[in-house]
């Protein structure tokens, strides 16, 4: 009996810890104050969806920017990138915001592809530190209900595979009455309002563009969807001259525009429900690619994190140097690490 | 001293076939042929070069006046989203690019056909509006990773029309001070 009450007392240990998962994100001096997503929409707080926000305040009156990692936390270079920022950026004029986990749900369940460890070691400035590799969608637990056989998004528009209704990117604007992920989606659709932000970026990973042989011995074509910025259609000027900056420092970038059918996602309903000017990053993620059998996220020899990471915060800061010099408007910020720095001194020695 | 003349000739302005290349002309219209971001693009640089231009990426031909424009640049890219978002099918935009070019040379205002959005802007779509538009040509300005399987170079060879290439969308900003006047 003694054995038995033991054996439920680790097993409820081990659900209270996952459903109580929170990010590691050690601030740096830039950040001015920390919220919760549910300051936005109490309903989320206590849980698992409730999520860490960052405020990077200058001080100095200008624009508000809104950095989102962790949409889908097997995406890992979104949230290391947003992380890094937290850690080592200072805003020096107008004001950014953070949220490096924005499916703090999904990034406590480990990913259902299960090639990559849930957890990461790699070392830091202060020694061992773990990264997270979480799944694409909600942890049905904390969805609290089973998927449809079909996703259907208030819009009408629908998608075959069910389990989208717990993918956040394919929620917004949100529901505030609706399940907890389109509640999720719901929340940051309301800090983006009350903040009044200008404009945001929403970063992924996507598959490689490698091409690969099949089963059957077919050679098939990778991905189409890395090295992309997909703009909504208000944006599209700005990112296309963020990604002349980028590729001025080796980098090329593809432009795309919000498929105004595909509703859902954040470049598109985010613009559109706010006014807030949207984009989405993908870069190119080894652990995304189905046909790998084995996957090293962070050491892939083509495609290691280190480069990925910097990809995404070269695109940060030409996003930010756009949205400038198109609107007249400046944000300045100080201590991002630059794609070389990145490649030279690997993720480690820019987290805390 | 002329190979280090025409080294840096090379690597600013990318190669060009032998082709004489002519001297464009401002005002310029930019149109998107397939309506892929490729011809903002091409719209923001231009801006950057100063060039005095138009951007309509729907513009028709019964729309387009001969009278106020020397150039007409068409910007190859098909985008499957972009022709949604824009509420035209694919074979209605090869007809709308086609016509747009007839009365360009009917009038002989040269035209211009760009691609700078790389290889995976390649594609049987963008292919086939190419194929189109080829014959119109007074002169290519493409992207390096654009022509990794040299169909520019042998569309340029067949109608005997120059071809200027560049390696980063930036420098196309170089092309476009060099060859237009304004």
């Amino acid at each position: 009996m003694k054995r038995l009450l033991l054996f439920f007392s680790i097993i409820c240990a081990v659900t209270a810890f996952a459903a109580f998962f929170q990010p590691d994100v050690r601030p740096g001096y830039g950040v001015t104050d920390i919220g919760w997503l549910s300051d936005y929409f109490p309903p989320l707080r206590g849980t698992n969806l409730d999520t860490p926000v960052f405020y990077m305040d200058s001080g100095v009156e200008g624009p508000t920017f809104l950095l989102m990692g962790g949409t889908h936390p097997r995406e890992i270079a979104s949230m290391v990138a947003a992380t890094i920022f937290v850690e080592n950026v200072v805003v020096k004029k107008g004001r950014v915001i953070v949220i490096p986990y924005a499916n703090k749900s999904a990034a406590s369940i480990p990913d259902t592809f299960g090639k990559v460890p849930h957890f990461i070691p790699v070392k830091s400035r202060s020694g061992p530190r773990f990264l997270v590799y979480g799944d694409r969608r909600t942890d049905p637990k904390d969805q609290g209900m089973p998927d449809p056989e079909k996703f259907v998004h208030p819009s009408g528009f629908e998608l075959e595979d069910g389990a989208e209704a717990r993918n956040l990117n394919r929620q917004y604007p949100g529901v505030p009455e609706g399940n907890p992920t389109q509640q999720l989606a719901y929340a940051i659709i309301q800090l983006i309002k009350a903040e009044k932000v200008n404009f945001n970026l929403d970063m992924h990973e996507s598959g490689t563009p490698e091409e690969y042989v099949d089963e059957s011995g077919n050679i098939k074509k990778g991905g189409r969807l890395a090295f992309t910025l997909v703009c909504n259609p208000a944006a599209l000027e700005i990112g296309a001259m963020a990604l002349l900056m980028l590729e001025d420092q080796g980098i090329t970038f593809n432009l795309e525009e919000s498929n105004p059918e595909f509703r859902g996602l954040s470049h598109l309903e985010i613009y559109n429900a706010t006014g807030c000017l949207s984009f989405l990053s993908e870069t190119p993620n080894p652990g995304q690619d189905p046909w790998r059998k084995h996957v090293d996220v962070i050491n892939d020899p083509k495609y290691p994190l280190k480069l990925r990471v910097g990809m995404q915060l070269e695109l940060i800061r030409c996003l930010i140097e756009a949205y400038n010099m198109y609107t007249g408007e400046a944000i300045q910020i100080e201590g991002l690490p630059s794609f070389q720095d990145l490649m030279e001194k690997d993720v480690g020695s820019f987290l805390n | 001293m002329v190979l280090v003349f025409l080294t840096f000739n090379i690597l600013a302005f990318g190669a060009t076939t032998s082709t004489q290349v002519p001297m464009l002309e401002a005002p310029v219209m930019v149109v998107s042929a397939g309506q892929s971001p490729g011809a903002l693009q091409f719209s923001v640089v231009a801006k950057m070069a100063k060039l005095p231009h138009t951007f309509e990426k729907l513009l028709r031909a019964e729309d387009f006046d001969p009278t106020k424009y020397k150039t007409l640049v068409l910007v190859v890219g098909a985008s499957s989203k972009g022709l949604g978002a824009a509420g035209i099918d694919f074979e209605a935009e090869v007809k709308r690019v086609v016509a747009l070019a007839e009365k360009a040379k009917a009038h002989k205002i040269p035209i211009v056909i760009c691609h700078l959005e790389g290889a995976t802007r390649r594609g049987p779509m963008s292919d086939r509006i190419l194929d189109a538009l080829a014959a119109y040509a007074s002169i290519f300005m493409v992207k390096t990773s654009s022509d990794e399987d040299g169909k520019f170079k042998s569309l340029s060879e067949e109608f005997k029309v120059p071809l200027l290439y560049f390696q980063k969308t930036s420098d196309l900003k170089n092309i476009i001070q060099e060859h237009f006047v304004y």
